[in-house]
């Protein structure tokens, strides 16, 4: 490896090199309040909470291995759409907060829900001087709804979403349809593919 | 009365360099210190490149509580800072940096054994601190400190005798005034020796052993705060300023440079000791600490006959060109 | 030792060096130097006796650097610039270092040792106070009324005591260089020796502790048979210092 591998104190000499290239090299230190860190695409900053699309089915508290998540709610019962219908009852979420002194950033919660209420935001800077202060009500998640990032591109050939395939079927089958009536003749060359499945 | 405003002129002249230097030589091994590991260091006390972190430091030192264990002995933990300090201001006196009577503090007939005798009262701090502190980390510290002061204060006399010998005085000034250019490739084993032994007698890494923090904490420092901690590194400080200066006077010729010799010699004594200085710096960023059995090997077998060895040389050159 | 060695080393500096002034001077009218010179020696003198006295013993070292200290001052006023240095080097840096090392090392507690105080204190006082006489007769002896001039050329610098040492001095000086060289290469050949025996010593109880461990097996367990062979065979009595050697090289 050295010029001069038997030399006594050769190896002390390499290792002063290397400090003292490194020196002259630029350092990769980031100022950070100063100039914002470039975080990566699916940064796990905080959870936001889109609750309108909630319905209080409890998936996330339960799963969470911390149990950092609250939620309170009540039942509230509408009265039937049409004329001589049954009432629903419907949850109506009243309290959801997370405990971030507790959370690990596991993610499961938002694995977990079925109705995509839950997201990863990017947003880190929500540091409290009181531990208690940690907790993070419907509001403040709500809030961090906005810094969401839309999802990232897929990549080039990655397989199509469900949902917008599925979609895109109703989609083609509706105007096939339309298609269809005016039309006498039916279009089998309007989506075959389609028609498979 | 002109007599006295002299004394008093030096006295704070040295006083001033003597608070000076080591935090200008503090402030350089933040930002080396970073640099060399990629870092960038202090950045914001002061504003430019945080060049005021260490006035910050002691602002902060000064506001510590000064806490002495209920098991100490008192008096004499609060008495191992100062005995740890003084000696390199006193060292610091004697240091010529320029040519003539005025740019050293006092002229010492036996330059050489004072500073050399100085320097080792100043170990006698940590053995205090150690002993005193009624904390088995720092009696640790203090033992260690002891055998590194009693393996390594050996082949730094035996170097430094080496100068003496050549320059046939133990006067810095004198040594200074009978040197010449081709010293500097006759004296480098002796320069190594010395600046090495200097360094383990500082405790500097690679030998800070005595206050490895991964094994024993802070060795004899463990139980001190505020001030008094603060004064253990400023004396740890003022001796790389001490042991720097002493290898240029001793080693490096001192005022002694290629031009501007007129007027400039300080200029040279300063660059030289601050080419040092960044060296051990460098040293302390690269090199891992050396275990108490290497340090002790490293003295004994190879300082020591090394060291013997430039004496002989001196001894024979000497003779041979008288 | 140190009293006698700082006086004959004065001895050298000033015999061969100061021309000796023997006009009338009064004892009545001191200078500013010899107010110092007796205050020092007072403080040197008071550090000496806490340090014997003390029941501290790290404090009893570090009294013992004041009083080092204070001798070295009193050269300085005496204008021995070298010796002075050279006091400090030896004593304060290396001699005192070395007993603080060893009291750290054994025992050195903080407060005072229940131990530190002597059966024959008495006889320690009566030789301290014959020595202490039979010195200080002894250069009162060889100065009588001899006064340093220090206003003229130092009488004690460097070049003036290597001159003194090397010239007039030097058979004495290399018979006491000789004598520390046998001191110190008898040193080494007792602690070789020593440490030899001391390999010896603990090869035997090696030997002899795998038959303990078995006497303790045998009671515990009482159908064992006492001829069991220990599971680690005891290292012969020839093998164990050289296995000791080897043991001690890998740490090294």
């Amino acid at each position: 490896m050295s010029p001069l591998p038997g030399f006594p104190g050769s190896g002390l000499a390499k290792g002063l090199a290397v400090t003292l290239r490194t020196m002259t090299k630029k350092s990769v230190t980031a100022q950070y309040p100063d100039t914002q860190p470039a975080l990566a695409p699916r940064t796990r900053g905080v959870i936001g909470l889109f609750e309108e699309n909630c319905t209080v089915c409890m998936l996330c508290a339960r799963e969470c291995p911390d149990w950092c998540i609250y939620i309170d709610s009540h039942k509230e019962t509408v009265p039937a759409a049409a004329p001589g219908g049954r009432d629903r009852s419907r949850n109506v979420l009243d309290r959801f907060a997370i405990d971030f002194s507790l959370c690990m950033y596991c993610g499961i919660c938002i694995e977990v829900c079925p109705f995509d209420a839950l997201f990863w935001s990017p947003e880190f800077e929500y540091a409290e001087t009181d531990i208690r202060e940690l907790t993070h009500e419907r509001d403040k998640l709500r809030e961090w709804m906005w810094t969401v990032p839309a999802p990232p591109a897929l990549d080039p050939a990655a397989e199509e979403p469900k949902e917008l395939a599925a979609a895109r079927k109703t989609a083609d089958k509706l105007a096939a349809q339309a298609a269809a009536r005016p039309d006498p003749h039916p279009g089998p060359q309007a989506d075959p593919k389609g028609e498979d499945s | 009365m002109n007599d006295v405003l002299d004394v008093a002129l030096r006295l704070l002249i040295v006083f001033v360099v003597f608070l000076t230097l080591p935090l200008i030589v503090g402030q350089t091994e933040h930002k080396v210190m970073a640099h060399m590991q990629g870092r960038l260091g202090p950045m914001y006390a002061g504003g430019f490149h945080g060049w005021a972190q260490l006035v910050a430091d002691g602002v902060k030192f000064a506001q510590k509580e000064d806490v002495v264990p209920a098991g100490a002995d008192r008096r004499v933990f609060q008495l191992a800072p100062a005995v740890a300090l003084l000696p390199y201001l006193l060292v610091l006196l004697a240091l010529p940096i320029g040519p003539g009577e005025g740019a050293v503090g006092q002229v010492l007939d036996a330059g050489v054994f004072f500073v050399l005798a100085v320097m080792g009262v100043g170990v006698l701090g940590s053995l205090m601190a150690g002993w005193a502190s009624a904390n088995k980390f720092s009696l640790l510290g203090g033992l260690r400190t002891a055998a590194q002061l009693l393996a390594y204060e050996l082949p730094m006399l035996l170097a430094a005798a080496s100068v003496a010998m050549a320059a046939g005085t133990v006067s810095l000034v004198g040594i200074l005034d009978a040197f010449e250019w081709w010293w500097l490739p006759w004296q480098i084993v002796g320069a190594i020796v010395f600046f090495v032994a200097g360094l383990a007698e500082l405790q500097r890494p690679p030998f800070d052993m005595p206050v490895a923090d991964s094994e024993i904490i802070f060795g004899a420092y463990t139980e001190y705060t505020g001030l008094r901690f603060a004064l253990f590194l400023l004396a740890e400080y003022a001796g790389i300023v001490v042991l720097c200066g002493l290898t240029t006077v001793l080693f490096l010729g001192g005022w002694h440079g290629p031009w501007g010799a007129d007027g400039l010699g300080w200029v040279w004594t300063l660059l030289k000791t601050a080419v040092l200085a960044f060296v051990v710096i460098w040293l302390r960023v690269t090199h891992p600490r050396l275990r108490e059995d290497q340090l002790q090997k490293l003295s004994w077998t190879l300082l020591v006959p090394l060291a013997l060895a430039q004496i002989a040389l001196t001894g024979v050159v000497k003779v041979v060109i008288s | 030792m140190t009293l006698a060695a700082a006086a004959g080393t004065v001895a050298h500096a000033t015999t061969t060096t100061v021309t000796t002034a023997a006009e009338a001077r009064g004892f009545l009218s001191p200078t500013g130097v010899e107010i110092a010179f007796l205050l020092v020696g007072l403080v040197t003198f008071g550090a000496a006796v806490v340090t014997v006295t003390t029941r501290q013993l790290v404090h009893a070292a570090l009294w013992l650097v004041v009083a080092l200290g204070g001798l070295a001052v009193e050269y300085l006023l005496l204008t021995a610039e070298f010796i002075a240095w050279v006091q400090v080097l030896i004593y304060v840096g290396s001699v005192v270092v070395l007993l603080l090392f060893g009291l750290m090392l054994t025992r050195a507690p903080i407060g005072r040792s229940p131990d530190a105080d002597s059966g024959n204190r008495r006889v320690a006082l009566a030789v301290a106070v014959a020595a202490a006489v039979a010195l200080v007769w002894v250069v009162v002896d060889a100065f009588r009324t001899t006064w340093i001039d220090l206003d003229g050329a130092p009488a004690g610098s460097t070049d003036v005591t290597g001159a003194g040492l090397f010239q007039h001095w030097v058979l004495p000086f290399e018979a006491l260089s000789v004598l520390l060289l046998a001191a110190l290469v008898g040193a080494i050949v007792l602690s070789r020796r020593a440490n030899t025996a001391a390999a010896a010593r603990e090869a035997e109880p090696r030997e002899a502790e795998p038959r303990e461990t078995g006497a303790g097996a045998t009671s515990k367990t009482p159908h064992g048979s006492p001829a069991e062979p220990a599971p680690e065979p005891a290292p012969g009595p020839g093998r164990a210092p050289a296995a000791r050697r080897r043991d001690a090289e890998g740490n090294r």
